[in-house]
């Protein structure tokens, strides 16, 4: 009898709150929302990760911390993403005086 | 032990990322997705990667959120009811939400993993790393151990490309992210044309006349 947490109770946390932030890009209007759920994505699969790295075995010559580093060049990935993300959605504001992505239809014939 | 407290974080996460998607104050979802960034965290620390945790606070709490927050109080709504939820796609979105659910609880109960390991569902305890008895545990728990030093070990040496894209990637991101926002004339020009660029004659195969015209 041990009292480890399973590794798929990570993967059912993650799974799920994957679908939920996949439903929130695509159940949002506000495109600062719509950023928000994105970043819920990340960080699933930042969790998946991490979850593999610590409970599996690893290959012959692949470092020591494989998922960790994954992690955090994911993270590195995210705060780019936000930041060019947010500009884009200043720009849109600014233009648009909305923030609604179904708004931003000047290129839908 | 580890069991409940696992619980305990995951069912606040997954509260926490409902809130964030179904809030209708956008401040309120901000908070709730500073919530949920902080169970990501703990859960972190329950895989014994407190440096990713710490990471994570800072970058994520610290860095996105507060952005996040900017962008929120930037862009109110000018025209009444902001943060409505999109009301004819709801049904779409959460039966693809489910679908996404189901296709990867399938994922963790089947066999999909590789080189004939079974099922991921049957792995129940992490490897144990007390007898050394193979290069890889040793290493592992020094990476647990002394999670930093390894980390910046393993940037300068095996990772070096990696990193240094990833520096370039940022520059380049804020660069462009202060470019864009930036308020100034820019921003007016460029909505129009420039003048030249139409010169040439038009095509008689162009189905449709040009609607595009220059103000």
């Amino acid at each position: 009898m041990n009292n480890d947490i399973p590794l798929s109770w990570f993967l059912y946390f993650s799974a799920a709150s994957f679908a939920i932030g996949l439903t929130g890009v695509l159940l949002r209007r506000n495109a600062v929302a719509v950023l928000m759920a994105i970043e819920i994505m990340l960080n699933a699969a930042n969790v998946n990760l991490v979850a593999f790295w610590r409970y599996g075995t690893p290959a012959a010559g692949s470092g020591p911390m494989p998922g960790v580093i994954l992690a955090l060049l994911v993270i590195t990935v995210a705060a780019a993403e936000v930041a060019v993300g947010l500009g884009l959605i200043l720009l849109c504001y600014r233009r648009w005086r909305a923030v609604d992505v179904d708004r931003y239809d000047t290129l839908s014939g | 032990m580890a069991r409940f407290l696992f619980l305990a974080i995951a069912a606040l996460g997954l509260l926490a990322a409902l809130g964030t998607v179904l809030a209708r104050d956008l401040v309120r979802a901000g908070l709730h997705l500073v919530a949920f960034f902080f169970c990501v965290a703990c859960l972190f620390v329950v895989l014994e990667a407190e440096f990713l945790a710490a990471a994570q606070v800072l970058i994520y709490i610290g860095a996105v959120a507060i952005l996040l927050m900017f962008g929120i109080m930037l862009t109110r709504n000018a025209a009444g009811g902001e943060a409505d939820l999109s009301g004819g796609w709801r049904v779409p979105a959460i039966l693809a939400g489910l679908a996404v659910f189901a296709a990867l609880a399938f994922g963790i109960n089947n066999t999909v993993s590789p080189a004939g390991a079974g099922p991921w569902a049957r792995v129940v305890e992490r490897p144990a790393l007390e007898p050394a008895d193979a290069a890889w545990k040793a290493e592992r728990s020094r990476a647990i151990d002394d999670m930093p030093r390894v980390v910046g070990e393993q940037f300068m040496t095996r990772y070096a490309l990696a990193f240094e894209l990833a520096g370039l990637l940022l520059t380049a991101a804020l660069v462009g992210a202060v470019a864009l926002a930036r308020e100034d004339e820019a921003a007016d020009s460029v909505a129009e044309p420039e003048p030249g660029a139409e010169a040439r004659p038009p095509v008689a195969t162009s189905p449709r006349p040009s609607t595009t015209t220059a103000p």
